[in-house]
């Protein structure tokens, strides 16, 4: 009887320690946004971009909690009801993480752009605090100024911990972190340069900051959307298709049973499943033990191929690379 | 990365040549309203509303706010122009620029924060419906060095009683 660990994919202690991390910087990062949600709250006034900054970090939260929720639900082993284990969990979250992302730059597009539109000088006026008055814009750039150096340590942590887990939730929330602290430095020129009598300022920078958001935000959705529709798997980033996919072709094809080898591989979350289509030399079909070991010895390649299934086919089917398909696509083309 | 970098350089120095060209000249009026009435003349809009504002058949109007409005164009050395009228052709005037500040009794619930900007609350008193009011005035959207003489103003008359 082979052992075969379907479901809680058993990760390498790189990868355990790595998500220990990740687990570790999350929770810092809700404590860190509970913070700055109060004391934005506090100073926000009438400043666009005071609001907007604050309304961004409420929706900075999404991210973190979609990834916790995430990799606690992944550790499930697979049921009855849930065959495959619960690895689809990393999908939505990052779909959620995404469509944060995407509410934030559109938002932020929009109010600064009508902003702009209406010619709005935003009103700054007074604070007082412990009898002294002065001016609110202050307590506004000091506010804002110290909320920007911890979301860029907190991004690039993320982004090496998504790249070591292949986690694109963490990829996701570690393009927020980058939102957030830019919307920051953004209010901050803004409100300086209403201090300096440049009432457009505020509004201005939001625009030129919210591009960039806007457009992480439409990539990560469209690598989700891609994810759950089973595209072919790809690197973290989406900026490749994974190595791991050629690597597991070459595998096969390596083997002395074995004429030729093509595989489907889709990105359930951490890990990918795939479909390895193999056709075994002079059509014969091999013995029980060499198809567990090839099985076994997919599964070693990488952590993150952790449920192979092997299919003897006759001929190659056309989306992993068999002729038939060229046939089809000639005689349609 | 290096754009991020570049964006947080700008920022440091916007915030560096605010500090260096002194508190004094910040914030900024966009259209000068306080330099042009310091030693000049201060228009202000008045709506009836006693006994904050009392503007009908008198003229100049009297009440509560007038008064304020008067101690502090004394402070600035600025004569006054009254004008009277309803609260939207009056913040319609703040808007264009024809008036520097309109009072009527507005609290912080007024509807016009879209349009004007409201002071601090300067005073507490007991509505119509027996809940706390906080009083404000309204000033020119971004004027934002006469918002913050007013207010400081209106902040030490508070203190000194």
């Amino acid at each position: 009887m082979t052992s075969i660990s379907f479901g809680s994919a058993e990760l390498p202690p790189e990868q355990l320690e790595a998500l220990r991390r990740a687990k570790r910087l999350e929770w810092a990062t809700l404590a860190f946004l509970a913070g700055a949600i109060t004391a934005v709250f506090l100073v926000m006034g009438n400043s666009q971009a005071m609001r907007t900054a604050w309304a961004e970090d409420l929706l900075s939260l999404a991210p973190p909690i979609a990834f916790l929720v995430a990799v606690r639900l992944v550790r499930k082993p697979p049921s009855e009801r849930y065959p495959y284990g619960l690895h689809r969990a990393v999908g939505v979250g990052h779909l959620v993480a995404a469509l944060a992302l995407l509410s934030m730059g559109a938002f932020l597009i929009f109010d600064a752009g009508s902003g702009l539109v209406r010619a709005e000088h935003p009103p700054i006026g007074t604070m007082t605090l412990f009898g002294v008055t002065f001016w609110a814009g202050w307590a506004m750039m000091l506010v804002m100024a110290l909320t920007i150096p911890l979301p860029i340590v907190f991004g690039r942590k993320k982004m090496r911990l998504a790249e070591q887990l292949h986690d694109k939730v963490l990829y996701a929330d570690a393009d927020m972190n980058k939102a957030d602290w830019m919307t920051a430095a953004g209010a901050v020129v803004g409100v300086a340069g209403i201090g300096v009598g440049l009432w457009w300022a505020d509004a201005a920078a939001a625009l030129f900051i919210s591009a960039s958001i806007l457009w992480d935000g439409v990539k990560n959705m469209r690598a989700a959307i891609t994810d759950l529709m089973d595209s072919r798997a790809t690197t973290f980033d989406d900026a490749h298709p994974h190595p791991v996919v050629a690597r597991l072709e070459a595998l096969l094809r390596g083997m002395s049973w074995v004429d030729d080898a093509g595989a489907r591989v889709r990105d359930e979350g951490h890990v990918f499943h795939a479909e390895a289509f193999v056709v075994p030399r002079r059509g014969r079909t091999p013995s029980l033990r060499r198809l567990v070991e090839a099985r076994k010895a997919c599964e070693a390649l990488d952590w993150k191929l952790h449920d192979v299934t092997i299919v003897l086919v006759d001929e190659l089917p056309a989306e992993v690379g068999g002729r038939a398909g060229e046939q089809q696509s000639e005689a349609r083309g | 990365m290096m754009r991020a970098l570049r964006l947080l350089a700008v920022a440091v120095a916007v915030i560096a040549l605010t500090i260096v060209s002194g508190c004094s000249s910040v914030p900024a009026d966009p259209h000068g309203t306080l330099d042009r009435v310091r030693g000049g003349v201060l228009r202000v809009g008045a709506t009836h509303h006693p006994p904050w504002v009392e503007a009908a058949g008198i003229s100049p109007p009297g009440g509560d706010e007038v008064d304020i409005v008067t101690a502090f164009a004394n402070d600035n050395d600025a004569d006054l122009e009254w004008e009277v009228g309803s609260e939207q052709s009056l913040v319609e005037a703040l808007e264009r620029g024809d008036l520097d500040l309109v009072i009527g009794g507005f609290t912080d619930a007024t509807p016009w924060t879209e349009r004007a900007a409201t002071t601090v609350p300067y005073t507490e008193a007991t509505g119509p419906d027996g809940s706390v009011e906080k009083h404000v005035m309204l000033t020119r959207m971004g004027e934002n060095r006469f918002l913050v003489a007013l207010e400081t103003f209106l902040m030490d008359r508070g203190r000194a009683g």
